[in-house]
């Protein structure tokens, strides 16, 4: 009897836990979307209106007629997709090579790639800025898609690693004695198995493409060439009395297309980085 | 004989061009941006080197690690930051552990809530900092009216411009955003203990809370260990929430490392006492790094015994 109670009491407190903890994670995301669809007039009013009851989208399209918003949106989407493509590349080769091969120094090496990690980006971007104005990168988008790759490749080249692994090494054995080449075995065999695993680190680096504000504050000055997260900060802060509606109306604007990738990729985006994180 | 040997010599040397172009880009780029960077970054930090004048450079020794620790700012930022990450990644864990001991229990539809959990992880982070903003808007945000009309507050609180709470403001924020990935992380190991552990340890006549610290905590040692030092090494680093919301102020509370840097380097064009800063920052995570995974090893052997 006092342990039916007992469990049933547990039950209670782990629903209740559990709501909280969710009301803590969704509603802020249902105040931003709820905003995005209210008129101005209304979001100044006390008591707030929970649930938008004229929702509007003059918001939405007052956005999508500004014309820098649509050239920071392109920015956004092409230095993301580039950092995306780079990466999935880079890590991929590198990730082969440190999975299948063994060659001097290569813990060292791995060691050495995940402590990039630690590197104040503010102190590479000190260096990062001469060299990038040396070499004309300054105000590219070149020379973002170069900096947020290398943001995000030291971890994909440890997940993809982890997925490298688990493929079984028989398998490229026998395309060996079919006498496929080295990149023809990469290539014909390892590639379509693996990916998900690809899935995983390209979803990775175009989140952090996307969410990057250090390098694009500091890289890129030109109107032209800003990317959404500089772009907002430029044009929606600074001011005394901030337009709320239209600010979260860029904001879910902004999220949209990471919300559609996750989606979509979730359950490799998950395993990879579980893969990666537990792992290594 | 001879042939075969040197066949073999061969496809070794294959084998090391092939390796050496598999490395190559990745190896290229992260020297490019990177490790290059980094040593220059470095070496800098011994010269009085200003965005104004970028081709003069005069070494200076070690005058830029002075200036720095002279002003004070340098430790009242590392405060700042030690005080954020230590609260922020202490209370993630907690909650964070929590909530992955919730999903890991059997209940309808806990697929889904275990992808719902994860929304605000992929909100961009300056995205985050602005519903953070109106959320703690002083007269219309709707922290404000809840507080008050709940009798929390007497009045509306200024969250983000008053010194006392502009620095908690963040860490809600931050908090917010970095819950769901430690929740995810936390629950993937958890879901590696074996179930037979778990059973015998329930056979043997352990509770509830034995079974999380006698089974489930010592067994995802390893997990634990390596998330929570990216939460902490991320937090270090965190600058696009500090920028956005706060922008340091009011008064310096929320300047934290990241923060000093930057202004030092690229507001005040200041490039040699930004890289100081910055390697006094390097040399210190690493020291904490190493502490950090020493005292997770040290456990380990303990409970080894």
């Amino acid at each position: 009897m006092e342990k039916s109670i007992d469990k049933r009491s547990e039950k209670i407190i782990s629903i209740i836990a559990l709501i909280l903890i969710m009301g803590f994670l969704i509603l802020p995301f249902y105040w931003m979307i709820s905003t995005a669809f209210k008129d101005n007039s209304v979001i100044f009013r006390l008591p707030p209106e929970w649930f938008p009851l004229k929702p509007t989208l003059d918001n939405f399209r007052k956005l999508f007629s500004e014309p820098f918003f649509l050239v920071y949106y392109k920015n956004s989407i092409i230095v993301s997709m580039g950092a995306t493509v780079v990466s999935m590349v880079a890590a991929m080769f590198a990730g082969y090579a440190f999975s299948r091969f063994k060659f001097k120094f290569k813990n060292q090496f791995l060691m050495l790639i995940l402590s990039t990690q630690m590197f104040p980006v503010i102190s590479l971007l000190i260096a990062l800025y001469g060299m990038y104005s040396k070499y004309n990168l300054l105000n590219t988008r070149l020379g973002l898609v170069i900096a947020t790759t290398t943001a995000s490749l030291p971890f994909c080249i440890i997940m993809i690693k982890g997925f490298f692994d688990e493929i079984p090494i028989s398998l490229e054995e026998a395309g060996k004695i079919d006498g496929a080449s080295r990149f023809g075995i990469l290539f014909r065999i390892i590639f379509p198995l693996s990916k998900p695993g690809l899935l995983a680190v390209g979803m990775y680096t175009f989140l952090l493409a996307w969410d990057d504000l250090l390098y694009a504050l500091t890289l890129v000055t030109k109107d032209e060439i800003r990317t959404l997260p500089t772009g907002i900060s430029i044009r929606y802060l600074g001011e005394l009395a901030y337009d709320w509606s239209s600010v979260m109306t860029v904001s879910v604007v902004a999220t949209v297309p990471i919300l559609v990738l996750f989606l979509f990729l979730q359950k490799y985006m998950i395993a990879g980085l579980t893969a990666g994180a537990v792992k290594g | 004989m001879l042939k075969k040997w040197t066949k073999h010599k061969q496809e070794r040397l294959k084998d090391k061009l092939f390796i050496a172009m598999l490395i190559l880009p990745a190896g290229f780029l992260l020297c490019f941006a990177i490790f290059i960077p980094i040593v220059k970054s470095i070496y800098y930090s011994f010269f009085d080197y200003s965005l104004l004048r970028i081709s003069e450079k005069s070494f200076t020794g070690l005058a830029n690690y002075f200036d720095a620790i002279k002003d004070g700012d340098f430790f009242t930022s590392l405060k700042v930051t030690l005080i954020y990450v230590f609260v922020v990644v202490v209370i993630e864990f907690v909650i964070g552990i929590i909530l992955a001991l919730l999903l890991n229990r059997n209940f309808k539809g806990r697929k889904i809530i275990r992808s719902v959990v994860l929304i605000p992880w992929i909100v961009p982070t300056i995205v985050v900092a602005l519903l953070w903003m109106w959320i703690f808007q002083a007269d219309y945000g709707v922290l404000n009216y809840i507080f008050v009309k709940l009798g929390v507050l007497s009045e509306n609180k200024k969250w983000v411009s008053e010194p006392d709470l502009a620095l908690s403001a963040v860490m809600i924020a931050a908090l917010w955003r970095q819950l769901p990935f430690m929740a995810t992380m936390l629950l993937a190991g958890m879901q590696g203990i074996p179930t037979s552990m778990l059973e015998a340890a329930k056979i043997d006549g352990a509770g509830r809370v034995q079974l999380f610290f006698r089974i489930i905590l010592p067994f995802m040692k390893k997990v634990i260990n390596t998330v929570t030092l990216v939460a902490i090494i991320e937090n270090f680093k965190m600058f696009p929430m500090f920028w956005i919301m706060t922008g340091g102020g009011p008064m310096d509370r929320t300047t934290t490392l990241a923060i000093l840097s930057y202004r030092t380097s690229f507001v005040e064009l200041n490039l040699g006492k930004g890289a100081a800063i910055g390697v006094m920052w390097l040399m210190l995570l690493v020291v904490i790094s190493v502490l950090y995974n020493k005292l997770f090893s040290d456990k380990e052997s303990e409970g080894m015994n």
